[in-house]
């Protein structure tokens, strides 16, 4: 009787954080065979910002610009290579990686409307559902985890405006009702990735965590029949909690070495913790926790979800992405200016990032050749959405699946006859990253007879 | 997208659509609504054809089909088909009980319950215990949890938040242990064992630290091997720290296991603080069960706990004193402890100032950042903590609690208390004192109540006239205003929710709230012109004119006489001799406060009003109001959103409150002492 409940359980909580505890162990082995065989896995950054992407942000120099939420006309897919234009200013910071480089304009993502009061569209951005729905099912980045699994199926990490805001639960989800913490205080996150690494602590007390952790899930495994429904699916999430940290203490383990090699210094960082620092920070610990081996794939929220706006004090911009969405300047800067100056630190981040990965070879090429960073807003193309656009950037490869960068991909615009939703992005990226599907989340009603299943043939190879 | 919606339905049963309710709603769209709202046409970005039922995935709009219905707003009275009395009221009472059911577990969904079922007597007469329950702690019962488990230990991190972003907080149906939270539980629990087991070096002999726990370190001290009885005894104490309990005996059994297995390699010291570490982590110690005895009342243990995390972040001793000794049993037993906490001024309740903290969320203040004004010392944190005072105060008088909390005059005004130097007596003093340089030209907060000196004879009444009530201290209209302006919207939104019942949707996708940023024209002009647009008003039209008398105020939450509007001549000229711009000017304009209350239901409530206090006076009259602040009480206290089930209780708060002359004491110990908050659903073991 208890091994069906068991297996009832594990099917219920297939795709919890971190992945269900009872398969994990698994996909390590086969990523230490897969590694010495030649496979390595392919690996994913979505990088979610708040307050939306302005298309123009997204038009490399010479072509047309547009007017707020003004769509475009292409009934066509219109691609113009980027090597001999110059990006815009606001993401000019990419320029040295180009050619890894494609621009999506003209995806569309209203199914995801309806979030906190027309703002983000919080899960629905990764999930492409209502945003009102709370977390209803799998997002992307957490479905890629599961397809690419590391030791850690998905690290979130993320900034709030409060130093103390620990967790964000409204970008990530590993299935329904299961949003997935973004830990906020990079401090914590350093903890959580790079204690083990780093504690000089001694075989026996390794192995005490051990029995610990092996006795807790015992514990709780017990205390879960004297309840039923809900409140069950609360004492299994602990659970699944306790085996998840049981087996990734063996597994952290195992990868000590490489692990402890490429810890970040973020003193400095932790000391002073503006929304810069904190930002960067945790840049610095998803970049080394991919390049370490510890997940394949990561999520960083700048702000995001709900009304979760920053201010960048650091950067002479003391009001809330809030504020400036609702058209406030500061001194010197109008709102435009402001989303320019906000996007250009952001891509910063992104190109160093990148430049930790294209600097360390794998197989024939770089890592930057197997890493795919997916920036994107979660409020589609403004403030206040009306999501008929969602620019994206991807930079990056998947060891030659997607078609080569250097692109300025338009799509067809909401409305025309092959116009391609978010959806049609995941899908095929997923494709990709070998799981193929034939939808993802929830289909925009006001899309008949528009294909919104399927990949977007124009991005694979 | 419907194998994940059935995820849902297995574990909620009762939420299942049969199939006879599928073909009735599917016939009342067909008949009544996807004419306009089908796959041809969609009017106002409406479709309806595609519904299937599943609350989960389309609960917003099934909410807004009876909210429309109920309303008479739909079908339009032009159309031809119109459905019956009869129809409207399946369809409405279909998507309530769907909704209930679904919506008792969220935050902000409450109001969704009809206000005239749950208060019509009726209702009271049903009553179907609500379903056994675990409560992970609140933050805040975290750190209070730590305190009785460890005392002050040094770095612990807080492992749970608080989701909602508004309103109240803690429901049961929330909290959870997710990975991330469990991997700081787990370095919090090493770290609460750590200075349990402190030990220090004196004499060349180890001896445990003074605010370590003496049994643990007796243990630790010698290097043998301890005797099973005296692990027993540690194993037990640290049952009693964490969950106020012995340890049974197959417990104890298998913590002593651990204790084998960890100690193989000699580290006794090591294998005990692991044990000890386990206790921390135990699922009940993390979650509050409210699982309800063979009778159906919750255990006198369960209830000891219930009651204390009620009113407080931590555990009462006599709670679970009594609870030893057998008591604990019935309502009256229990409802005497209510009071014994309510009435004993030395046990810490911060949990009575937290339900109004997050009922009026004047303590968000703060968070709205504003730039300091040349003519203000801007101290939103202090205002927070003068509104503090004044509802614990108003808490301490006791009476007619809910009109005193909308309609007092009276206000404390920087205040904090100290001792007084020379008579060594606690006194009020002045909290927040100006530096002459730093805040030169800055008038000084006590400004705000139009005092031109600090008194210390607080609270200060003011004049009529000016302010009354919590909804203008500055603490409340600065929390909720924006960072340049007031929020009329979200203010009116408040009042709508909080004070009359109402529900108002999220603000639709596609809509660009955009406030025209012509400041030449007043606040009350940029948005009532901009939301009258018909689209706009079906929505704005239960908040604008709710938010509109507090333009009495600026957004500092300054009284105004007149409004000011941008002088663009004035501007132009004010330069410097270098001609370089010196910044806005603005020039008054007619001040209008003048809104509405409609669309209530309730005859006494609807019409026109001439500013805050008119506004302010009726709602504090309204039996309605009234109830609809008790429903939140409820939410608060009982963690959950109230269902019909609970009319009775309900019901019964509201009367024990009014025969006691507005006692917020006797609105508490009803509902602490009721069948809702006392009695589970007797399930089937398992």
């Amino acid at each position: 009787m208890s091994e069906v409940r068991l297996l009832n359980r594990r099917t219920v909580l297939k795709g919890l954080t971190l992945g269900a505890g009872a398969t994990l162990l698994g996909p390590m082995l086969q990523r230490v065979a897969a590694e010495s065989a030649g496979v390595i896995p392919l690996r994913f950054v979505f990088v979610v910002q708040s307050n939306g992407i302005d298309p123009n942000h997204i038009i490399p120099t010479g072509l047309e610009t547009r007017r707020d939420k003004e769509l475009f006309k292409n009934e066509e897919t219109l691609t113009v290579p980027l090597a001999d234009r110059a990006l815009p200013e606001p993401i000019a910071d990419l320029t040295p990686f180009k050619e890894s480089l494609t621009l999506i304009q003209g995806l569309s993502g209203r199914s995801s409307e309806g979030g906190t009061g027309g703002h983000s569209t919080n899960h629905g951005a990764l999930g492409c559902y209502p945003g009102s729905a709370g977390p209803m099912a799998q997002t992307i980045d957490s479905a890629l985890g599961d397809a690419q699994p590391g030791i850690i199926r998905h690290v979130g990490l993320g900034v709030l405006s409060k130093p103390d805001q620990t967790l964000n639960y409204l970008i990530s989800c590993a299935g329904p009702g299961k949003a997935m913490p973004l830990q906020c205080a990079p401090e914590n996150s350093f903890r959580a990735l790079f204690g083990s690494a780093l504690g000089g602590g001694d075989r026996a007390s390794f192995e005490r965590r051990t029995h610990l952790l092996d006795f807790m899930s015992d514990d709780v495994r017990r205390a879960r029949q004297s309840v039923t429904g809900d409140e069950r699916t609360k004492l299994d999430e602990y659970l699944s909690a306790l085996e998840t940290l049981h087996r990734r203490q063996g597994a952290v383990d195992a990868i000590k070495p490489r692990l402890a090699s490429n810890v970040p210094k973020l003193d400095e960082r932790f000391a002073k913790p503006t929304e810069v620092n904190r930002l960067q920070a945790q840049f610095e610990i998803a970049t080394a926790a991919l390049i370490g081996g510890l997940t394949n794939s990561v999520t960083i929220a700048s702000g995001g979800g709900g009304q979760n706006y920053l201010s960048w004090p650091d950067l002479g911009i003391p009001i809330d992405g809030h504020a400036v969405g609702h058209g406030k300047g500061v001194e010197g800067l109008t709102p435009p200016e402001i989303h320019v100056k906000v996007r250009q630190f952001h891509c910063k981040l992104i190109a160093s990032m990148a430049a930790k990965f294209q600097s360390i070879r794998e197989g024939s090429g770089t890592m930057l050749d197997r890493t795919l960073i997916v920036y994107l807003s979660d409020s589609g193309e403004a403030h206040h959405p009306n999501l008929k656009q969602w620019p994206v950037v991807l930079l990056g490869g998947m060891a030659g699946k997607l078609k080569a960068g250097g692109r300025y991909v338009q799509l067809p615009f909401y409305g025309a006859k092959k116009h391609r939703t978010l959806a049609g992005l995941y899908l095929t990226l997923l494709h990709a990253a070998g799981r193929p599907r034939e939808s993802f989340g929830v289909p925009d009603t006001g899309l008949r007879g528009i294909d919104q299943g399927g990949i977007i043939s124009e991005l694979l190879a | 997208m419907r194998i994940l919606a059935a995820v849902f339905w297995i574990t909620s049963s009762a939420l299942a659509v049969t199939p006879a309710e599928t073909a009735t709603l599917k016939k009342f769209l067909s008949d009544y609504c996807v004419k306009c709202h089908g796959a041809e046409k969609q009017k106002g970005d409406i479709r309806l054809d595609d519904l299937s039922g599943d609350m989960l995935a389309e609960g917003t709009r099934w909410s807004v089909i009876a909210d429309q219905i109920r309303r008479g707003e739909m079908p339009p009275d032009d159309a031809k088909a119109q459905p019956s009395d009869i129809q409207k009221k399946a369809v409405i009472s279909w998507v309530h009980a769907q909704l209930g059911a679904h919506a008792q577990r969220k935050p902000n969904l409450g109001n969704l319950v009809p206000h005239d079922l749950l208060f019509a007597p009726a209702s009271s007469e049903k009553s179907d215990a609500p379903a056994a329950r675990l409560w992970r702690l609140s933050p805040e019962a975290y750190t209070g949890w730590v305190d009785q488990v460890g005392g002050r230990v040094n770095g612990i991190v807080q492992p749970f938040t608080a989701n909602p972003e508004r309103g109240i907080k803690d429901f049961s149906s929330l909290g959870r242990v997710d990975e991330p939270t469990t991997e700081i539980l787990l370095r919090n629990a090493e770290a609460i064992v750590e200075k349990q087991t402190g030990t220090r070096i004196e004499d060349g002999k180890v001896i445990g630290k003074n605010d370590a726990v003496r049994e643990f370190t007796d243990l630790i001290k010698s290097d043998a091997s301890p005797s099973r009885e005296l692990l027993t005894k540690a194993i037990d104490r640290q049952f009693q720290l964490a969950i106020a309990r012995k340890a049974e005996p197959d417990e104890v059994q298998r913590l002593l296991g651990l204790y084998e297995k960890c100690a193989q390699g000699g580290d006794h010291a090591g294998a005990l603080r692991t044990v000890l570490t386990a206790v921390l982590l135990r699922s009940d110690a993390m979650f509050r069960a409210e699982m309800g005895g063979p009778d159906g009342m919750l255990t006198p243990r369960e209830a000891a706990g219930a009651i204390s995390a009620a009113l407080m972040h931590k555990r009462d001793g006599a709670l679970f004193n009594a609870a030893e000794k057998g008591e604990l049993t019935t309502r009256e037993q229990i409802a005497a402890h209510v009071r014994r906490i309510l009435d004993d001024p030395k046990i810490q309740k911060p949990r009575l100032l937290g339900f109004f903290r997050e009922y009026f969320e004047y303590d968000n203040a703060p968070d709205v950042f504003k730039d300091e004004p040349k003519d203000l010392w801007h101290r939103p944190e202090q205002a927070v903590l003068d509104t503090d005072r004044l509802i614990l105060q108003i808490l301490a008088e006791d009476k007619d609690v809910f009109r005193t909390l909308l309609t007092t005059p009276l206000t404390f005004v920087n205040v904090k208390t100290g001792k007084n130097k020379e008579t060594k007596q606690e006194e009020f003093q002045r909290a927040q004192v100006p530096n002459p340089q730093n805040q030169k030209g800055k008038a000084p907060i006590e400004s705000l109540y139009g005092l031109t000196d600090w008194t210390p004879q607080q609270p200060i009444t003011q004049s009529p006239g000016t302010r009354i009530g919590i909804l203008m201290q500055p603490s409340w209209l600065v929390a909720w205003s924006e960072n340049f302006n007031n929020d009329i919207v979200r203010r009116g939104r408040f009042i709508r929710e909080r004070l009359l019942g109402g529900t108002v949707p999220d603000l639709p996708i596609g809509v660009a709230a955009m406030i025209p940023d012509d400041k030449t024209r007043t606040l009350r002009d940029r948005v009532t012109n901009t939301t009258k647009d018909e689209r706009c008003w079906k929505c704005h039209q239960h908040m604008d004119d709710l938010g509109l008398p507090f333009e009495q105020f600026d957004h500092y939450g300054r009284m105004m006489t007149a409004d000011l509007v941008l002088d663009p001549e004035a501007t132009s000229k004010n330069v410097n001799y270098k001609g370089v711009p010196q910044g806005d000017v603005y020039k008054p304009a007619p001040l209008d406060t003048t809104g509405r209350i409609s669309l209530t239901g309730d005859p006494k409530l609807d019409g026109a009003i001439k500013n805050p206090h008119e506004l302010l006076m009726r709602i504090a009259s309204s039996d309605r109001a009234r109830q609809v602040w008790i429903r939140h009480v409820f939410r608060y206290y009982l963690g959950r959103n109230e269902t019909l089930a609970d009319a009775a209780t309900l019901q019964a708060a509201d009367r024990a409150y009014l025969q006691s002359g507005g006692s917020y004491k006797a609105l508490l110990t009803s509902l602490l002492a009721s069948d809702s908050f006392l009695k589970r659903r007797v399930g089937t073991p398992h």
